[in-house]
């Protein structure tokens, strides 16, 4: 072996990665720094969209009727598209693209990816995925219309909206963005597994890389079912094939299909769908432990429990899914199977709660910006898995099933949830991107106004629900069942809902002003012991460690050590340069 | 298995032992890229899985005509696909002896077994190609039963797999080029023999698959209890 070999390719400089144009360097970076932003903004971007279509959407349930631009068709369309692209486009892709793509390197002492070039690919191919989806808006008919679970026999068929080039053109995106996530994905896993600093054990990592982890690997699994039935689908839309078509009179005219089964699309559809709650929450999970455990500067409570529940949740995550599907008319045995494993699930969840909560007692709470967000996704999360316990029971969800329960339920646990937390983590990373602050007055504006906000939405919407107010209806019609005071309630909904989007713009300016004129912060404002906060140059530059890589020592809790000077030990802090309160001769026995 | 929960079972935050560290830092490229081929064969195997249950389920409805079992039916005679089989056991093997003579240093064994490779993948891939248009001129359209469907989408895809392969193989031929080193070449070829292998083994099951005849999908399929 030559002596480059020997050097760890963490110590490795890569010179064909080293940018030296303005292209290379901001466009066809191969950066992982540089590739996350361009995933965030991506992502950002395109959750705006979702995030009007939702707004509109509003309009049309608190105010039916009263705008001319909302019809059945284009209603549907907005459900639709609005559903699609936050759960992929933009959760996954900010979560893993943006946050995956930031914070593993820095987090596990690596200069970079493995795979740079491959990374690079990634995004763009990303980019490509979002752009054709987008492209649907555009064509005849517009997107599709089917919900964002795209079931067939509806979702190919003329009378939904966008059944011709609006789905294909869905599918199509799909097929790409799993692409792009795969290679992203792999390169994720090998980066984690193979290029992490000296010292770096897998249990001395940071949390947050656990979840990722663990959630790219969910992704690299659960993505190929959503794949497979994609390619399915779209050989019944353009060759006739009968994959997923039963015989079916459309329109009073009877297709050529025979013998397909919807409902095998619906298992292959949660078979991704399910793991895919985890592929956005896991991350979550990561990054709000280290989150709180920095801002409440104690070290995280049962951090061996917290990776057993990451890897429990994972696994677990694979055999629930059919719980999405007790009204297709499936075997009771099966219901009973799924409504257990979803029950189990609920375990190593709520030991990630507890544990939330034992960080936070007697801890030195810090209320900053990051920590109000992190404490609001401990009431969301919890408020919104404690309604998927009684989701999960097959007599319960036969009932809500089709009800306003469900829809507040899941923007409660994979909606609102993982948002605290994006919001919770872009607030705690934003020096180390930029060296400055994001505003503090304007941070706690939009905290307050997003969680009291997003209350205000969802409560109602789970009493609306209970009255059996019904999810994807245009509009209600003549119902003797539901008061009309629904509408009210639904008009007060819709009202929460603009006012949250808006303070979402206050968020924006924030970011857009805090970049150029935000307080500096300085190096490691909030005195974290994890390594993306030690690096030589700060902000981080190209190969993020100067000349070597860290050498880390410990994990990363090492918050409010008795004895020790500092409220926190860095990770690259060896024993030997600990500062201790009490007298030399005490260190030296502590070392021994 | 007894690593990982050995691994899951440390304790970070108690004095560091010699069970915590050192720990393995990938030396060398070769070794992430053998880890991130792992993880991506997973993933195939994954799509192809889930392909294959949808198409146990399916053989069990009662508009699926098996493509073997009657004289008639195109894969009662599979000669074409066994001829095809072995042109990618062949690729197999050359892809093998091309990464043992990287190893040796022979440039001549190199092009050699490089060539045979190429050749013999590209054999396949045609091979693939008469037996679909075969089946289109004797009338087994993708669309006209669930059995010719699922033959041409997971032929298909496992073309497409093998396509992919290929360009990742040309590449290394191409860096081969420009620096000649037989020692990064050998490692590349040892992943890319990993990836024939493993398309082999995927090619042997589906030809399995879907050469059955209708009894042996009624036995599989109560088997697993569709």
């Amino acid at each position: 072996m030559t002596e480059m070999e020997n050097i760890a390719i963490a110590d490795q400089v890569d010179d064909s990665s080293h940018p030296n144009s303005f292209l290379t360097k901001y466009v066809w970076s191969q950066d992982h720094k540089v590739i996350a932003i361009q995933y965030s903004i991506t992502a950002i971007a395109v959750g705006l969209i979702a995030l009007v279509l939702s707004g509109i959407m509003r309009l049309q349930l608190g105010f039916p009727n009263e705008f001319s631009f909302i019809d059945p068709s284009s209603y549907l369309q907005f459900v639709t598209m609005h559903g699609m692209i936050m759960v992929i486009y933009l959760l996954t892709a900010l979560l893993l693209g943006g946050f995956g793509n930031y914070l593993i390197p820095l987090m596990i002492g690596a200069r970079d990816m493995v795979f740079p070039y491959l990374n690079m690919l990634s995004y763009w191919t990303y980019l490509l995925s979002v752009l054709v989806l987008v492209s649907s808006f555009f064509v005849s008919g517009g997107p599709t219309g089917a919900g964002w679970t795209l079931y067939p026999p509806q979702a190919i068929l003329s009378g939904t909206p966008g059944a011709d080039a609006g789905i294909l053109l869905m599918l199509i995106s799909l097929a790409i963005f799993i692409v792009a996530f795969t290679m992203g994905g792999l390169n994720y896993v090998s980066t984690i597994l193979q290029a992490r600093a000296k010292g770096m054990t897998l249990m001395r990592m940071p949390l947050t890389i656990w979840g990722i982890f663990v959630a790219t690997i969910l992704g690299l699994l659960a993505f190929p079912a959503l794949l497979v039935s994609a390619i399915m689908m779209i050989f019944d839309k353009v060759v006739g094939t009968s994959f997923f078509m039963p015989a079916i009179l459309s329109l009073g005219e009877t297709l050529d299909h025979s013998g397909g089964s919807p409902i095998l699309f619906q298992h292959l559809f949660w078979f991704f769908g399910h793991p895919e709650v985890y592929i956005v929450a896991l991350p979550a999970f990561g990054m709000v432990s280290d989150v709180i455990a920095v801002h409440a500067r104690k070290n995280i409570f049962g951090y061996r429990m917290m990776v057993w529940a990451i890897v429990a949740i994972g696994g677990l995550s694979f055999v629930v899914w059919a719980h999405h599907m007790y009204v297709s008319g499936m075997n009771p045995y099966f219901g009973f199977f799924f409504a257990t494993t979803t029950l189990i699930i609920a375990i190593p969840t709520a030991l990630k709660v507890y544990n939330w909560l034992l960080t936070l007692w007697r801890g030195n709470i810090h209320l900053t910006v990051p920590m109000l967000f992190a404490i609001g996704f401990i009431f969301t999360f919890t408020h919104g898995g404690l309604t998927g316990l009684m989701l999960g029971n097959v007599v319960i969800d036969l009932p809500l099933s089709d009800t306003f329960f469900v829809v507040a339920h899941f923007h409660m646990v994979m909606g609102v949830s993982p948002v605290m937390v994006l919001f919770a983590a872009i607030y705690h990373w934003f020096p180390l991107l930029t060296g400055r602050f994001l505003n503090n007055s304007l941070g706690k504006f939009h905290f307050w106004g997003t969680f009291l906000g997003t209350y205000a939405i969802y409560l109602p919407m789970h009493y609306l629900g209970f009255l059996g107010v019904p999810r994807r209806y245009f509009a209600m019609g003549e119902t003797d069942f539901i008061p009309e005071s629904a509408q009210t309630l639904n008009a007060g909904i819709t009202v929460s809902a603009i006012i949250v989007g808006l303070v979402q713009l206050v968020f924006i300016a924030n970011l857009i002003w805090s970049t150029f004129k935000g307080k500096k912060s300085g190096r490691n404002p909030w005195q974290a012991t994890s390594l993306e906060w030690q690096t030589a140059q700060f902000p981080p530059g190209h190969g993020n460690w100067g000349e070597h890589v860290p050498q880390v020592h410990r994990w990363a809790y090492d918050y409010s050590v008795p004895e020790v000077k500092d409220d926190f030990i860095p990770q690259n802090i060896s024993p030997e340069e600990v500062e201790y309160l009490i007298s030399d001769e005490n260190n030296s026995r502590e070392d021994k | 298995m007894m690593q990982i929960l050995k691994t899951l079972r440390i304790k970070p935050w108690l004095p560091q032992g010699q069970e915590t560290e050192p720990f393995s830092v990938a030396t060398n490229k070769e070794k992430a890229a053998s880890t991130a081929l792992k993880f991506f064969l997973a993933v195939i195997t994954v799509i192809f899985f889930l392909f294959t249950v949808t198409f146990l389920q399916r053989t069990q409805s009662y508009d699926f005509q098996a493509l073997s079992g009657e004289p008639w039916l195109p894969f009662s005679n599979a000669s074409m696909l066994w001829q095809n089989s072995i042109y990618l056991l062949m690729a197999s093997i050359s892809i093998i002896l091309a990464n043992k003579s990287a190893d040796l240093q022979s440039f001549k064994g190199v092009v050699i077994s490089l060539t045979a490779t190429a050749l013999f993948t590209v054999l396949f891939i045609g091979g693939q190609v008469q037996v679909w248009q075969q089946l289109n001129q004797s009338g087994f359209y993708i669309y006209a039963n669930p059995a010719n469907s699922y033959y041409f989408l997971l032929t298909g895809m496992h073309a497409l797999h093998i396509v992919a392969g290929v360009l990742v193989f040309i590449r290394c031929i191409w860096l081969f080029s420009l620096d000649l080193s037989y020692q990064t070449l050998a490692s590349r070829l040892k992943l890319c023999a990993r990836y024939w292998h493993f398309l082999l083994f995927i090619w042997l099951f589906l030809f399995f698959l879907l050469t059955g005849d209708a009894q042996t999908f009624k036995t599989i399929a109560l088997f697993c209890g569709f």
